[in-house]
């Protein structure tokens, strides 16, 4: 042991002094610690830690300090951290978020580690460059993802459904909508109300040709594109086939309040990563069908890098991050650990290895997006600021149309107005 | 100099973990507020001075913000009323002599210490769902109850009812009043003849008026300030129909959801602004009808 001068006790007690108000910086000098910060559910947590485990049972020299919180509050959290100079070394990154850090400087690209420490090559060329921003690659691709329509596989064949689920068209979801609503009774309705979810009205959009947001970052979509897509919905709520307006104007419901879940409607949108979690829900068998079409339309759902890591301006010890990194994307006992919880992984490899452990609702997720390969379009370009409110003021008009005190003409015209406001303003 | 020393001395050091507390943790946040209020922020890049515009844009061109006034204000307007009634009503009540009345006592205030809780709100959101207690309850008597919540017509007078529920702390305050208004008043009252309601109205609220202002303005605000409960019950949004957009609320959201850090500080200086000029009238009016023992000749 070695011999306690008075010096070094008082220098100890003052750092660890200091440490224990620092979280997140090294508990021991000889160990290396890199913060890990990803947006969660149980499910995904449970996971993520026991990724942490085994990598840190790999490297005894080095500590992984997890820390994990849900959607709403993540970006909260990681803007105050970023004002305050102290963001984690690894951060889970959004499509939707991406350029906007980046162009803040509060990421580092990773092109000088890879085919050194970050093995990438055998990639799919698209999910790995949707991390790309300005010919850069800032965020590594950690599984992929597209729209879904969930639906209740029992209610479907109670009420003799047989439509092609991946190539149907908006009227074949209407009628079905109609149907499952006759066939119960009215006690399970067709579908969740989805007049007020931007991401389904994004679809509908590309569907007539172009895309919500243009190359400038100005709004697009207009004003009849929004009134039709909200009389579609409203047609569908008068015939009574889908879920009632009380329960569509609560925005943002969990997983666990959805009609599918519930069981009081058939049909949910979700995105695909998201199967695991609505079967765990779901008392019934689900199935997976794409967003339906419009007649000799364009594609409107798209693949998208569900999730991404990315290394962060913060970070200190960049070799690291870059070996939990690559470990991530590569460990053959990592990747199974993962799963497809945080969607499908862009190395074929890797996927290839997970094949033979999946279970159903995994083996549905793999054989839908097989399906889709096709059938999507490009992926949208970045959001521009101010997104985020604009999909606030979507659900907040609509509401007064869900509700019958707005005109879907009307609504139609105000959000447009106040969504080209929005993104000028942000600017 | 020595005489102020020894004198004031052991006053400031009984006052200086309050003082280090203002100092250190509050003063230094209230100006940044300020300096942001004059510049754009995102919390990733740095603050950009811009003078006056977020003011002017707030006054001028932002709809939601003469919403959220409208929402705040109305709320403001019942809430107070609705729950220092119901406080005095109760602790009149508690005012007679009984003999568990401490046991009562805590009961009736136990509402106000969950009352502010998360677990509160999430509780009336579900009294109040579509499929919820209150419409049960309803149905029993032949009544189809409508979706309080969802509904932008009535959510916010849910809230108004939980407000109403909550009022514990001013009732306790006063019961103190009640406590001190002498006894032999009401007994010459009684001698006299005097009606219970005259008795109510021409000794009970004259000399219960400090309480009153006291406990008006408190309420008023804490009811200002209003946010955990409106925050929950519209999942955040201020939703249905921005029926509860709270001041607050919309002030969370600039902020902390759509990192406008420069735009809510200056929200937070308005709502200030609002609250000092109330808390000013109701000092001003004051002395026309709160009269204090002391003054009476």
């Amino acid at each position: 042991m070695k011999t306690i001068t008075r010096r070094r006790l008082l220098g100890q007690a003052a750092a660890g002094l200091a440490l224990s108000t620092m979280a997140g910086l090294p508990a021991h000098a000889q160990t290396k610690t890199i913060r890990h910060f990803w947006w969660g559910n149980p499910e995904r947590d449970k996971r993520t830690f026991a990724v942490i485990d085994v990598f840190q049972k790999a490297h005894p020299d080095i500590k992984i300090s997890g820390e994990t919180i849900g959607w709403g509050d993540y970006w909260t959290k990681m803007a105050t951290q970023t004002a305050g100079r102290n963001m984690a070394d690894l951060v889970q990154m959004d499509y939707r978020y991406l350029f906007e850090y980046v162009r803040r400087g509060a990421l580092q690209p990773l092109d000088a580690h890879v085919g050194k420490s970050l093995m990438v090559a055998d990639f799919d060329k698209g999910p790995l460059s949707g991390g790309m921003v300005d010919g850069k690659l800032y965020a590594l691709n950690i599984g992929s993802n597209s729209q879904v329509i969930v639906h209740n596989t029992r209610v479907f064949k109670e009420a003799g459904i047989d439509a092609d689920l991946i190539n149907w068209t908006w009227d074949d979801f209407a009628k079905a909508c109609e149907q499952i609503s006759k066939a119960s009774g009215g006690k399970v309705k067709g579908s969740d109300d989805l007049a007020l979810m931007i991401e389904v009205f994004e679809s509908w959009t590309r569907q007539n040709g172009h895309e919500f947001y243009d190359k400038d970052g100005n709004v697009a979509a207009t004003v009849d594109d929004v009134a039709s897509y909200w009389q579609f919905w409203s047609d569908l709520r008068q015939k009574d086939a889908v879920r009632p307006k009380e329960k569509t104007v609560i925005l943002d419901i969990p997983i666990v309040e959805s009609g599918v879940a519930v069981g009081d409607a058939a049909m949910s949108h979700f995105w695909s990563n998201q199967l695991v979690g609505i079967q765990a829900a779901a008392k019934d068998k689900i199935g997976a069908a794409m967003v339906p079409h419009k007649k000799d339309g364009a594609p409107g759902q798209f693949i998208k890098p569900s999730m991404f890591m990315s290394l962060t301006r913060d970070a200190k010890d960049v070799d690291t991050s870059i070996l939990y990194m690559n470990a991530w994307v590569n460990d053959p006992e990592i990747t199974k650990i993962l799963g497809l919880e945080r969607g499908i992984p862009a190395s074929p490899r890797v996927r290839q290895a997970l094949q033979p452990a999946l279970n159903d609702v995994e083996k549905l997720s793999v054989s839908y997006f097989d399906a889709i390969q096709d059938k999507v379009g490009p992926l949208p370009l970045p959001a521009p600021k101010g997104a985020g409110e604009v999909r606030d003021a979507f659900m907040r008009i609509g509401t007064d149309v869900v509700l019958g005190r707005a005109e879907a003409k009307d609504a139609a015209q105000q959000f447009v107005d106040d969504a080209q406001a929005i993104v000028e303003r942000a600017r | 100099m020595k005489r102020f020393i020894t004198r004031n001395a052991p006053g400031y050091i009984f006052l200086s973990p309050w003082l280090l507390g203002f100092f250190l943790l509050a003063l230094g946040p209230i100006l940044a507020s300020l300096y942001l209020s004059f510049t754009r922020y995102d919390m990733v890049s740095d603050p950009r001075f811009v003078g006056f515009d977020n003011y002017v844009y707030m006054f001028t061109r932002d709809r939601r913000f003469w919403k959220a006034l409208d929402v705040t204000f109305t709320y403001v307007a019942l809430a107070v009323p609705a729950r220092l009634i119901m406080a005095l009503c109760v602790a009149m009540l508690l005012d007679k002599g009984l003999r568990t009345i401490g046991l009562y006592r805590a009961i009736f205030y136990l509402p106000s210490l969950l009352g502010s809780s998360i677990a509160i709100a999430i509780l009336w959101r579900q009294l109040f769902a579509a499929d919820g207690v209150v419409n049960q309850a309803l149905a029993v008597f032949g009544i189809q109850g409508m979706a309080w919540i969802t509904n932008p017509d009535t959510s916010l007078y849910t809230l108004v009812v939980l407000a109403m529920w909550q009022f514990g702390s001013p009732m306790l305050i006063f019961l103190a009043g009640l406590r001190g208004i002498p006894r032999d008043l009401y007994e010459a009252a009684e001698i006299d003849g005097t009606p219970k309601w005259r008795q109510f109205t021409r000794i009970t609220l004259p000399l219960l008026a400090p309480v009153i202002f006291f406990n008006l303005v408190l309420q008023t605000i804490e009811a200002f300030k209003t946010f955990s409960s409106a925050f929950i019950i519209s999942n955040g949004t201020g939703a249905p129909a921005d029926s509860l957009l709270f001041f607050t609320v919309y002030l969370f959201n600039e902020a902390f959801k759509f990192f406008r850090m420069g735009y809510a500080s200056a929200l937070a200086w308005v709502l200030l602004i609002i609250i000092a000029a109330f808390t000013a009238v109701a000092f001003l009016t004051s002395k026309y009808w709160v009269h204090y023992e002391n003054e009476r000749d």
